[in-house]
């Protein structure tokens, strides 16, 4: 992998692999949520109701890593990680900082890969994660107890417009 | 013995209270550096202060470096936990003052090893 295309800002492809987005994924779900939690490299749709919660990265490669899954399984999680049982109703409040943390302690470890010096912002949380551009893109599709989670790291868009579609986002 | 616990997360203030109280510690929290700051100066010292380095108000490495500014607080120990895994950033907070390092995600077996090489595993835990 070389970390420079010229004068070009270079591609999160040049950067990391999907070997290795998973590698980072998996470590996350075992230590977080138990070392029985296993992600299942295997694409699948995720619903219509998605939430998608997002780090910033702004460096020599700007751009997001966006964790996306339905929002049951959002849910799940959230109780997974807050060790909450099953039929607990939970907050939306607990459920976006849980899945912020995930995308958090993700997206922490993925800088970790790429050129400094890079900025890890602090976790957003919605339905519409940051735009990104066509072809800067490294994605992951994993089922989480049988149910699809995306890992996504994604080059900001290049082309001037707007960094995001905020009105949903969820300050963390 | 006690710690203090500042994250922003309440997820992660969730998860790392309980591997701490697991461990036989009384465990506070706030979330942000500001918090923590309030919290220190409102109480005895604790004998650990567990650290998040991304925080809205005041970073970890802020709280870090206003906790070694006070003599007072000379005796607590400081470990940063935080996804910021890179050499420079780990340099930089023990630079400031911080005796540990714990890198997200870790388990309750990675904290409770830390402890035992810091000295801060419970008598009762330690046996």
């Amino acid at each position: 992998m070389s970390a420079t295309r010229g004068a070009a800002p270079p591609l999160i492809t040049d950067l990391i692999d999907e070997e290795t987005v998973q590698g980072i994924a998996d470590e996350t779900w075992m230590a977080l949520l138990g070392i029985d939690e296993v992600l299942v490299p295997v694409p699948a749709e995720v619903s219509e109701d998605a939430v998608s919660a997002w780090v910033e990265v702004t460096g020599p490669w700007t751009g997001a890593v966006v964790v996306t899954c339905g929002r049951a399984t959002a849910e799940e999680l959230s109780r997974t990680l807050l060790r909450e049982p099953a039929d607990e109703p939970i907050d939306h409040a607990d459920v976006a900082d849980a899945l912020g943390e995930l995308a958090n302690v993700v997206g922490g470890n993925i800088k970790a890969l790429l050129p400094a010096p890079s900025v890890l912002g602090l976790p957003g949380v919605g339905g519409k994660p940051p735009r990104a551009s066509s072809v800067d893109t490294c994605t992951i599709g994993l089922l989480w107890r049988g149910q699809p989670v995306t890992v996504s790291v994604r080059g900001a868009e290049r082309t001037g417009a707007a960094p995001h579609d905020a009105e949903e986002d969820v300050a963390q | 013995m006690r710690a203090l616990l500042v994250d922003d997360s309440r997820t992660m203030r969730r998860i790392v209270a309980g591997m701490l109280e697991g461990l036989g510690y009384e465990v506070a929290e706030a979330d942000n550096g500001e918090h923590g700051l309030e919290v220190l100066r409102g109480g005895p010292a604790p004998d650990l202060v567990c650290i998040d380095w991304n925080m809205p108000v005041m970073d970890g490495l802020g709280l870090v470096t206003a906790i070694r500014a006070n003599p007072a607080w000379n005796t607590v120990t400081l470990m940063m936990m935080t996804s910021q895994v890179e050499h420079d950033q780990v340099l930089r907070a023990l630079t400031a003052g911080a005796q540990e390092y714990l890198m997200k995600p870790f388990n309750a077996e990675a904290l409770r090893a830390k402890l035992a090489q810091l000295g801060l595993l419970p008598e009762e835990v330690a046996r």
